[in-house]
């Protein structure tokens, strides 16, 4: 088959839509008689709903309605487990919704939010996932796991006695990563109707479109064939519109008022209302020969979940698989943790856990090369993969590995011994 | 909310004085304070229609630098180049060109946040400010003014900024996240006299190590009336980290500023001093 | 309610405005220019600029009333499918568009450059395009684009 689009520039053909300022985003899509909805979601990291007071609220005019969790049919969902409130009685996080006002303008949904009155009672939060491992610590999600630990993914090879005994050289660090905030440019938008059907049509930027029908079709108790999703122009995502945001809500309100309803984010409810990168404590310890072998590797990391799972299984397995990074190592002991913590939950983001695990096993080649006396460079050339070789998860690698190649390109710069010199 | 745009410099006065209102320069602070609810004016002045205020002129021995003179306004402009060097950089690196194009001296006063960009400059090159009410002209010495608390009376106007004309040489430099769109987080503007090889009357101004900018007295002493030398810079840095200490004390981000302070003063000397002595 | 009188895209508007409003609100809600993106609203990453009076302004932070009698030009104004402005087409053959959602006020501070500035340097380029962000990092082709239209342009 011979194609005439490989090896040659394509056009895509959205580009020109964006030049000109045509292309719908969520925000840009309006229906006559719609009304407006806005979140208000808790300040606390840790506590209970005791009582949601929306008379205040309600007496403002303009305002059509205000819901709670008592309002949503089947109260959750989740990509992996539903352990997430569309609406919350019970608070894991700052930011939690708890309520939403429905009003004929923004202005009005906006002013009627901060009437809402949630009693709560606070309760001890924990935000250090090693703290949240101990089992002193109640966990998070007793119905999903009985301790904080959510996932535990352990990775043997070899034998690590004799991998130590081979090492003339050890290197053991802590390295440690930060939440990160996708920032797509785009804060979450979304317009919600019930159509001349009685089908449920929810109009939104996601990463996932199919997913989010399931998950709104489960929490609003309505069959899949019931509720349409349309995704309209992105406007960014990195992993951060694979959870659902605002599509539930709005559905719900869409369903309870029969008008259609629009949401919007600003930056800071965007910052509070969606996953983040997984911060990671990373405890390595890598063992080298004189001559700047890898004969041993033992990690810990360590990744905070946040008050909810989203994809932290899948991201910490990840970390665990990328932990010995391209490098052969003969032996390898590599426990990798998703741990429930009360900080903001950490979900998908450009990497999904490979990305954080860079920062150690690099820093500790450039460690181990310095104390051998051989440059990053050397180091990296005698140990890294090749067609044939076997990964730390037993892996033979035998497709294309030109890792050498990528070396040869860099060695000029990693020669300089980079900018920071 | 009452909105006024008045187009001279006495319908703004007699509208200050008459009605509950706040002045609106640029307004790419006040603007978003309104939005966030941290600013809820009753009324509004906005003086973008004074076109007089816009003016940046030399007069008897004075830069004149009227107070909707915009960031852009100033960045581009050849008198303040030539007269307020430190200014001048200050203007190519505040926000972005949109936030420049709107922001203004005025407004960067007004809204006085411990980072603006604008007051460290024009309190080491010796700016004094014009203001005006109904009932009252007042000019005084930026110093002075920051040094009252509430800064301006609600009814009382920035008219505008006059900076001597002494010849002094001048920098700037602060320390941002990122080149542009930063907001500051340690600021320095310097301004001397060179004699000869001496330095005299050194003014050294700081920003976003306190609740206001601030010139620092100590190191114009220590600073002034020496040779112009490598050991004269050094002693400027010590004195420079030491005052940071002590107006930082425990604060999260004073083990940072204390070190980075040393690079932002340096780079704040580099248009005065260049490696072999005092630049032509 | 102000009424203010304003030029968008070389058409005369009279608007009636609130003295709160922001002036991407009255372009977007009142005149259903809807190219203009509110990102950050607060100046930060620049998708809502537009072009005020020959100077490029980030519209969330101007009031629609400080804008009376001024002449504005928003991405609706330039260029069409049928005569795209240099920089449109530059973005497009280049790959400089992304999820788009930058694009609008990319491409209204490039063109507000090469208004002013037939022949930039790339460093005047860099600081043109400085109150713009862009997420999904595309910076080096945006920049890429805005020195081949300036090319093309200076043609």
């Amino acid at each position: 088959m011979k194609s005439s689009v490989i090896g040659s520039r394509v056009v895509r053909e959205d580009a020109w839509g964006k030049v000109f300022g045509q292309t719908k985003f969520p925000a840009d899509v309006n229906l006559p008689g719609q009304i407006y909805a806005v979140v208000i979601r808790s300040p606390h990291p840790h506590a209970k709903v005791l009582g949601i007071n929306s008379e205040k609220a309600m007496s403002l005019e303009g305002v059509v309605t205000v819901l709670t969790a008592k309002d949503v049919p089947n109260n959750s969902h989740g990509v992996l487990f539903r352990d997430q409130p569309v609406l919350a009685e019970y608070v894991r996080m700052v930011g939690d919704p708890v309520a939403v006002v429905g009003a004929e303008t923004e202005e009005i949904a906006r002013a009627a939010a901060k009437l809402v009155v949630v009693e709560y009672e606070v309760l001890p939060a924990v935000f250090d996932p090693e703290e949240a491992m101990t089992p002193a610590v109640l966990p998070l999600h007793p119905n999903l796991r009985p301790t904080n630990v959510l996932y535990h993914m352990p990775i043997r090879r070899g034998n690590m006695e004799e991998g130590w005994a081979k090492a003339d050289i050890v290197i053991e660090k802590e390295y440690s990563t930060q939440h990160v905030d996708h920032a797509f440019l785009q804060p979450e938008a979304v317009l919600a109707y019930v159509d001349e059907r009685g089908h449920m049509v929810v109009q939104t930027a996601t990463q996932y479109a199919h997913y989010d029908r399931g998950e709104i079709a489960h929490a609003l108790g309505l069959r899949f064939s019931q509720v349409q999703v349309k995704t309209l122009a992105v406007g960014g995502a990195f992993g951060g519109r694979e959870d659902i945001s605002l599509q539930i809500i709005a559905a719900l309100m869409a369903r309870y008022t029969l008008r259609p309803v629009k949401m919007e984010n600003t930056r800071e409810e965007s910052f509070y209302s969606h996953s983040k990168r997984h911060p990671m404590k990373m405890y390595y310890k890598t063992g080298a020969t004189k001559d700047g072998k890898l004969v041993a590797l033992e990690a810990k990391i360590i990744g905070d979940a946040g008050a909810y799972a989203s994809w932290s299984i899948n991201v910490l397995r990840k970390s665990a698989v990328h932990a010995s990074g391209p490098y052969v190592i003969p032996n390898v002991s590599i426990d990798s943790y998703a741990v429930f913590t009360n900080n903001p939950y950490a979900g998908a983001m450009r990497g999904f856990g490979a990305a954080q695990t860079v920062l150690a096993y690099e820093s500790q080649m450039d460690l181990l090369a310095r104390k051998i006396g051989i440059s990053p460079l050397e180091i990296r050339l005698r140990n890294h993969f090749k067609v044939g070789s076997t990964t730390a998860t037993g892996q033979v690698l035998t497709g294309s590995v030109p890792l050498d190649q990528c070396l040869a390109k860099i060695a000029p710069y990693l020669e300089r011994g980079g900018d920071s010199q | 909310m009452k909105y006024f745009q008045p187009h001279s410099v006495e319908d703004a006065l007699e509208i200050a004085q008459t009605a509950e209102a706040t002045f609106l320069a640029g307004g790419t602070d006040l603007v978003l304070h309104m939005r966030t609810g941290k600013v809820q004016p009753s009324g509004i002045i906005d003086l973008g229609k004074v076109s007089v205020l816009r003016e940046i002129k030399i007069t008897d021995g004075f830069l004149n630098i009227g107070s909707m003179a915009t960031f852009a306004d100033l960045g581009k402009s050849e008198l303040v180049l030539r007269n307020a060097y430190a200014l001048w950089q200050a203007c190519q690196t505040m926000g972005s060109p949109q936030i420049r194009n709107q922001a203004t001296l005025g407004g960067n006063l007004g809204n006085c946040s411990p980072a603006a960009d604008g007051l460290p400059p024009l309190l080491a090159l010796g700016a004094e400010v014009h203001l005006m009410s109904a009932e009252k002209e007042e000019i005084v010495p930026l110093a002075t003014l920051l040094g009252r608390t509430p800064l301006l009376g609600q009814e009382t106007l920035i008219r505008g900024f006059c900076i001597p004309l002494k010849e002094l040489k001048s920098g700037f430099a602060k320390l941002g996240r990122r080149r542009a769109l930063a907001i500051a987080r340690l600021s320095v503007a310097v301004a001397l006299e060179v004699n000869e090889n001496k330095v005299e009357n050194v003014r050294v101004a700081l920003g976003a190590v306190g609740r206001r900018a601030f010139l620092s007295e100590s190191l114009s002493q220590v600073l002034s009336g020496q040779e112009l030398n490598q050991e004269w810079l050094e002693k400027g840095v010590l004195e420079v980290q030491r005052i940071v200490r002590e107006a930082l004390g425990t604060r999260a981000s004073a083990p940072y500023k204390r070190v980075a302070v040393s690079g932002v003063f340096r780079e704040a000397l580099e248009s005065i001093i260049t490696e072999g002595g005092i630049q032509a | 309610m102000i009424e203010i009188n304003l030029v968008v895209n070389e058409k005369p508007y009279t608007l009636n405005v609130e003295p709160s409003e922001r002036l991407i609100d009255a372009l977007r809600n009142r005149l259903g220019l809807l190219g203009t993106k509110e990102g950050c609203g607060e100046g930060e990453c620049g998708a809502c600029t537009v072009i005020m009076d020959g100077k490029t302004v980030n519209s969330c932070l101007v009031l629609a009333a400080q804008a009376n009698g001024s002449v504005i030009t928003t991405i609706e104004g330039v260029g069409n499918r049928r005569s795209p402005h240099p920089v449109q087409k530059a973005f497009v053959e280049v790959g400089a568009v992304q999820c788009g959602f930058c694009t609008p006020g990319m491409v209204l501070s490039a063109k507000n450059l090469l208004d002013r500035n037939l022949k930039p340097s790339e460093t005047e380029i860099g600081i043109a395009m400085s109150g713009n962000l862009c997420r999904c990092t595309g910076y080096d082709k945006i920049l890429r684009a805005v020195k081949i239209a300036a090319e093309e342009g200076a043609k």
